[in-house]
């Protein structure tokens, strides 16, 4: 078991006020929120932070945290004393417990026996909870749809009020036409109904995978598309990919750097259609040769051509 | 651990056609139907009816309620809060896509 320095977690000294580490966690709670970061690891900083505060912001288990001493650091093997927890009774559970359902080793072993079980509430028939989960795909996906295997890490409190981690893999079939931010419901498919309550749904957020070369916003798809000079000034048929496969496209001649070409239709499918942008981006081949800089030399002198023209206006 | 267990399954996509009652979003946000007529109230979401037994939201809404709820759950933010915080993540978003696409160029 590895040791956790809430209070580095939290950024506060070891003699901080309680108020200063409830202003500590808010703070860096709304720095950190999943939905609010695009920091790739903001959704385990925050976990990591609700679990630092639940420990820090209740005094009987903040004292029993000081108590294992000060001269661990984090990530250091760590065995806690025996009786370190002697004398404390740990009283309820923080609201944030299971908003937070931390699956963490060292949070675990230390305060999670504190945890209760959540009985079945409400009518003694009553509808499973619906359950939400992330799905990341690529983008080809959306277009011809796809069977996708998922595993699910479930939470599962057990009788001893620990939580337990239950995995579900599912295979489901990525309908086509999908977009980011919309959910799939897979009816029936999320926890089981008490009594003779159906069960819940099962609600799966779309996401897509981050592409080298398409960039998705809602049902329009764009991609980089290199074009040389003689391409953009002249006109040119070239052949792209989208992510149903290879097109030909007319750059049409006289066409400036960032010019967009729009596919229509060719963006992910539904009704209607999203569309496929081209953005042109004209690349200079390098004077690497005497052939090369002579030819550029020619193109010097051919055109009377000042880019900075307006400069001067 | 358990077993996993296999299951093969279609999920229907919950998009713009789908209507969602003030009862079905409450249920599938984890927001509570008081929450989300705050909310309402706010703008936040735009349901069609009049009376909030008559609201029918769009599928489009199940994404931003869940972010409110998770927001207010989370870090305690007030219904004009999950407004404000909804348009801004919406800026946000739309001017990363713009600086994105050029970007490229």
């Amino acid at each position: 078991m590895k040791y956790k320095d809430y209070y580095a977690i939290l950024g506060v000294e070891r003699t901080a006020a309680q108020e200063d580490i409830r202003r500590a966690y808010r703070k860096l709670a709304r720095k950190f929120h999943p939905d609010v970061s695009k920091a790739v690891d903001a959704e385990d900083r925050f976990k990591e932070l609700g679990e630092a505060y639940e420990v820090l912001k209740n005094p009987e288990k903040r004292a029993a945290y000081d108590r294992m001493g000060t001269h661990w650091r984090s990530g250091e093997d760590f065995q806690p004393p025996p009786n370190w927890d002697e004398g404390f009774e740990f009283s309820g559970t923080g609201e944030a417990s299971t908003a937070h359902a931390s699956l963490n080793e060292f949070f675990e072993a230390m305060f999670g026996g504190a945890r209760t079980a959540h009985g079945p509430r409400g009518p003694s028939h009553s509808m499973g909870e619906d359950h939400h989960a992330k799905v990341l795909i690529d983008v080809e996906d959306a277009y011809r749809g796809a069977n996708r295997s998922i595993t699910l890490q479930l939470p599962v409190i057990d009788a001893r009020g620990h939580v337990q981690l239950q995995s579900r893999t599912l295979n489901i079939s990525i309908p086509k036409g999908v977009r980011a931010g919309q959910h799939l419901r897979l009816a029936g498919q999320g926890g089981t109904g008490t009594g003779s309550g159906p069960a819940g749904d099962l609600y799966l957020e779309i996401a897509f995978r981050e592409h080298s070369r398409f960039h998705v916003d809602g049902a329009d798809v764009s991609l980089d598309l290199p074009v040389a000079p003689w391409e953009a000034a002249l006109g040119a048929r070239v052949t792209v990919p989208t992510p149903d496969g290879w097109v030909e496209v007319a750059v049409p001649k006289g066409s400036a750097g960032g010019k967009r070409l729009r596919l229509k239709g060719k963006g992910i499918p539904g009704n209607p259609p999203g569309d496929m942008y081209m953005v042109l981006n004209i690349v200079l081949p390098p004077a690497d040769s005497e052939q090369a800089r002579a030819a550029y030399d020619t193109m010097r002198q051919a055109f009377n051509f000042d880019p900075r023209s307006r400069f001067s206006g | 651990m358990n077993e996993p267990e296999t299951t093969c399954l279609t999920g229907e996509i919950v998009d713009e056609s789908v209507e969602i009652s003030l009862v079905e979003l409450s249920r599938v946000s984890g927001a509570s139907e008081q929450e989300i007529e705050l909310w309402v109230a706010e703008g936040v979401f735009d349901p069609k009816g009049t009376a909030p037994r008559e609201w029918r939201f769009s599928g489009a809404s199940l994404r931003r309620a869940r972010v409110a709820f998770r927001l207010a759950r989370d870090l305690q933010v007030n219904a004009s809060g999950i407004a404000l915080a909804l348009d801004l993540l919406d800026e946000i978003d739309a001017l990363k896509s713009r600086s994105r696409a050029s970007r490229t160029n």
